[in-house]
C-alpha cells in the first residue's frame, strides 16, 4: 500500500481549485485505508481484453497499411502471412468469448449487475462532459475577463464553469468508454465474422456489402485503436495526478485518498454510510450507557456539497 | 555433285592406302612429340598426347597428323622448321565453318586479337571428341563451362558477365546439372552452335522476333497456346512491343514458377505483367485499360499477395497466362459465361453473384457508392472524436499542471 507523505496529502487538501471535493481526510475513511475497485475476476476480463485488443490491432493493422518494404520483411516466411490470419481469428474468438463471459457477468453476478447500472450513463453524466470541457478549456472565463458577454455570465455564472465537475464511482469518460467498447465489440464481432465466412457472405449478400463490412470493420478498427491510445492511457495511466501509471488494474485497490480526491461523490457516499453505521452505534451505546464519544464534532461536519 | 562427291571418296581412300602403307605416319612424328618436355625455341610445350589423340574423333577415324598440319607433307627434314601454317579446319569442316565466319564470335576474332575464339577454342586440340560424347566440350552438359571459360569473366557484354552463372542457377540449368537431362535448354540449344549471333540480329534464335520458335522448339504446347492468345496473335502480326517468352520468364535465369525469386512466382506476376499494363506509354499507344495494377493492389487479393500470400488470386489466376484472350472471346475465362466458374475456383458457390461485379474500377464512388458514403462518414467520426479528445486532453493537461506549479 502506498502511502503518501504528509505533506503531499496537506498540499491536496488546501487545493483551492480542486473545487468543493472533500478537503480533509475524515477519521472514518482514512486516507490511506485500501478499498477495492476491480475485483479479481474483473481484472482478468480486463487483462484478456488487453491482450486480445492488442494481439487484434497487431495481426490486423498490416491490412491497413501501405506494404512497404520495413512491414514486408515481418512476413518472411511463406506462410507468415496466414499465421497472422489465424492469430487474429483466434484473438477474434477470445474476444467474443470474453463477450459472452462479460455478459454472463453482469447479468448473473449482483457485483456485476451493480457495476453494469453505475456504468450506465445519466443525465449528469451529459452536464459532466459540458462542465469538465468547459472548466478546461476556460473559453468562457476567458471572454468574461476580456469583457464579452458579461452580462449573460452575471446572470448565469454557471456558464463560466469555475469548478470541476464532481463524480461518482464512475466518470463521465469511463462510461463512455464502457459503452465504446461495447458498441465496438458489436460492430467488430458482427463484421468480422462475415469477412471470417468469405465464401458464406458472397452466397449470402452482393459483393458491395461484403466491402462494407470492410469498410466498417477497418475504420471502427482504427476509431478503437485511436481511442484506447489517446483517450484511455491519458485519462486513466497518463493523466499528471497519475503519471505513469495507474496500478488499479494489477492490485484492483484504490486508496482512500485516491477516492477522495477523483471520485468525491463516492466518497461521500462511503462516509454517509459509515456516518448512519457509527450514529447507530453511538445511539445504541448511548442508550445503554449514556456515555458521550470523543470525535462528535468532526463527524458531523459536512465537507462541502 | 555426284562426281566431286565420288572424287573426294576415291581422294579419302588414296590418302588412307598412303597412309597405312606409311606404316602409321603418326609414329614418326610422335617419336619427338610424345616427350612431354619438348619445348619450342619460345618454351611452348610442343607435346603431343598419343593417347588423346587417339581417343579423339580424328584419331579414331585414322585421320593422320599431316592432315591437319598440311605443310609437313612433304617435309623429309626433322626436326622441321618452327614455324607452322595454322591448321585450317574448314579444309574438311567447310559448312561449320562458313557459318562460324559470319557469326559474332569471327566479328570479335577480327576486331580484337585477345578475345579471338577460333574452332580450338571450344573443340579443343588433339583430344576433339564428338559432341555426342559425354566427356566433349561442346557435349549440354559441358557447355556452359565450355563458354563460361570466356564468358564468366572474360567478355563483358551488356548484360555484364554474370549470365552464365544466372544460367547454372536457372530451371535449366539445374535440369542439366542436377539432374543430369542433356536435352536441357544449354547455351547452344538458344544461341546456337557456329552460327552464335547478337540479339539484334534479326537472323539469331534469340532475336526478339525468333524467340517464341527458338523456346518452342521443346515447350511446342506452350507456344500454341502462345500462338492462340493475345499475345501471341499480335506477335504473329508483327507488334514489336507485345511480350515475348522472355519478357515474362526471363533469359539465362529463367526459374520455375515455384521459385520465389521467379518473375512469374505467384505473388511476382502482378509486378511482371505491370510492367507493360502500367506502363503510360504503352496504354496509350495501344489503347489498353488503365490503372490495372492499382486497382489490384488495392483489392485484398493484391494486398494478401504484396505480404507474400500465395494462395490468393494474381492477374493469371483469372486471365489465364500463356493464352490471355480479351474478355470478349468466348474463351476467354473472364468472358461473362466463364466468370462465375473463375470465381469458383477459390470461392465455392459463390461464383454466380460474384460474376456481377465489375473488377478494376478505380472511383470508389462509382465502384460502390454506399461504402464510399460509409467511409467519409467514418472518416467525419473520426476525426471529430480524435480531434475532441486531443482538444480535451490539452486543456485538461494544461489546467492540472498551472494546479501543480500552482502548490509548488
Amino acid at each position: 500500500m502506498d502511502i503518501k507523505p504528509l505533506s503531499e496529502v496537506e498540499l491536496n487538501n488546501t487545493e483551492a481549485s480542486r473545487g468543493s471535493s472533500p478537503s480533509e481526510p475524515s477519521p472514518l475513511v482514512r486516507d490511506d485505508e485500501v478499498f477495492i475497485r476491480m475485483t479479481p475476476i474483473e481484472r482478468l476480463q480486463h487483462i484478456t481484453l488487453i491482450l486480445c485488443f492488442v494481439l487484434l490491432v497487431l495481426t490486423g493493422l498490416p491490412l491497413l497499411l501501405d506494404p512497404a518494404m520495413w512491414l514486408k520483411k515481418l512476413f518472411f516466411f511463406e506462410t507468415s502471412f496466414a499465421w497472422r490470419g489465424w492469430i487474429h481469428r483466434i484473438a477474434g474468438v477470445g474476444l467474443i468469448s470474453l463477450s459472452v463471459f462479460h455478459l454472463f457477468y453482469i447479468s448473473c453476478t449482483q457485483r456485476g449487475r451493480d457495476l453494469f447500472w453505475a456504468l450506465m450513463p445519466k443525465l449528469k453524466d451529459v452536464t459532466d462532459a459540458l462542465e469538465s470541457f468547459g472548466h478546461n478549456l476556460g473559453v468562457t472565463r476567458w471572454m468574461y475577463e476580456k469583457g464579452i458577454l458579461t452580462q449573460f455570465f452575471d446572470r448565469h455564472p454557471y456558464w463560466l464553469f469555475r469548478q470541476p465537475p464532481q463524480y461518482g464511482r464512475f466518470n463521465f469518460i469511463e462510461k463512455f468508454e464502457y459503452i465504446a467498447v461495447w458498441w465496438g465489440n458489436v460492430v467488430m464481432i458482427a463484421s468480422g465474422f462475415f469477412l471470417w465466412a468469405t465464401n458464406l457472405s458472397f452466397r449470402l449478400f452482393p459483393l458491395w456489402v461484403y466491402d462494407i463490412f470492410k469498410i466498417i470493420h477497418s475504420y471502427e478498427a482504427i476509431l478503437a485503436f485511436l481511442a484506447i491510445i489517446i483517450w484511455h492511457l491519458y485519462n486513466v495511466h497518463l493523466t499528471p495526478d497519475v503519471f505513469p501509471m495507474s496500478r488499479v488494474w494489477l492490485d484492483g485497490t484504490i486508496t482512500g485518498h485516491d477516492l477522495r480526491t477523483h471520485h468525491p461523490l463516492e466518497y461521500e457516499a462511503i462516509l454517509e454510510a459509515r456516518r448512519q453505521a457509527a450514529r447507530t452505534t453511538r445511539d445504541t451505546e448511548a442508550q445503554r450507557s449514556g456515555a458521550q464519544i470523543n470525535g462528535d464534532q468532526t463527524l458531523d461536519r459536512k465537507s462541502g456539497g | 555433285m555426284t562426281c566431286l562427291r565420288a572424287l573426294g571418296a576415291l581422294l579419302l581412300l588414296v590418302f588412307r592406302v598412303r597412309s597405312l602403307s606409311a606404316n602409321d605416319p603418326n609414329e614418326q612424328c610422335l617419336m619427338c612429340h610424345e616427350d612431354q618436355s619438348l619445348k619450342n625455341q619460345s618454351g611452348h610445350s610442343v607435346f603431343v598426347n598419343k593417347g588423346g589423340f587417339e581417343q579423339s574423333i580424328h584419331g579414331k577415324s585414322g585421320i593422320s597428323c599431316v592432315s591437319c598440319h598440311a605443310d609437313l607433307e612433304s617435309v623429309k627434314d626433322f626436326p622441321h622448321a618452327e614455324t607452322l601454317a595454322k591448321v585450317n579446319c574448314a579444309s574438311c569442316h567447310d559448312q561449320p565453318q562458313k557459318k562460324f565466319d559470319a557469326s559474332v564470335h569471327a566479328v570479335a576474332r577480327v576486331g580484337k586479337e585477345a578475345q579471338a575464339v577460333t574452332c580450338v577454342s571450344c573443340h579443343g586440340y588433339h583430344d576433339v571428341l564428338e559432341s555426342k560424347d559425354v566427356h566433349s566440350k561442346t557435349h549440354p552438359l559441358n557447355q556452359p563451362q565450355t563458354c563460361g571459360s570466356c564468358h564468366l569473366s572474360q567478355v563483358n557484354g551488356k548484360k555484364g558477365q554474370g549470365f552464365v552463372k544466372d544460367f547454372l542457377q536457372s530451371t535449366h540449368g539445374i535440369a542439366l546439372s542436377k539432374t543430369g537431362l542433356a536435352n536441357s535448354a544449354t547455351c547452344a540449344s538458344c544461341h546456337g552452335s557456329h552460327e552464335v549471333k547478337r540479339t539484334a540480329d534479326p537472323a539469331a534464335p534469340i532475336s526478339r522476333r525468333q524467340v517464341p520458335n527458338t523456346c518452342g522448339q521443346c515447350h511446342a504446347g506452350i507456344l500454341k497456346d502462345y500462338l492462340e492468345g493475345v499475345h501471341g496473335q499480335d506477335f504473329a502480326k508483327g507488334v514489336r512491343d507485345v511480350p515475348v517468352c522472355t519478357d515474362c520468364h526471363g533469359e539465362h535465369q529463367i526459374l520455375s514458377p515455384q521459385d520465389k525469386q521467379s518473375k512469374v512466382y505467384s505473388t511476382q506476376v502482378a509486378l511482371t505483367c505491370a510492367k507493360c499494363h502500367d506502363n503510360e506509354e504503352l496504354i496509350r499507344k495501344y489503347n489498353l485499360p488503365e490503372k490495372r495494377l492499382r486497382t489490384f493492389q488495392g483489392s485484398f487479393h493484391g494486398l494478401a499477395s504484396a505480404y507474400g500470400e500465395t494462395k490468393v488470386a494474381n492477374c493469371a489466376s483469372c486471365h489465364g497466362f500463356h493464352n490471355i484472350r480479351p474478355s470478349s472471346d468466348p474463351n476467354s475465362p473472364i468472358n461473362p459465361a466463364h466468370l462465375p466458374q473463375t470465381c469458383s475456383q477459390c470461392h465455392a458457390g459463390a461464383g454466380e453473384k460474384l460474376s456481377q461485379v465489375k473488377i478494376h474500377i478505380l472511383d470508389p464512388k462509382a465502384a460502390n457508392y454506399a461504402g464510399y458514403m460509409i467511409q467519409k462518414a467514418y472518416f467525419v467520426l473520426i476525426t471529430f472524436m480524435i480531434g475532441s479528445f486531443v482538444v480535451y486532453i490539452v486543456a485538461d493537461l494544461k489546467t492540472r499542471l498551472m494546479q501543480r506549479s500552482r502548490k509548488v
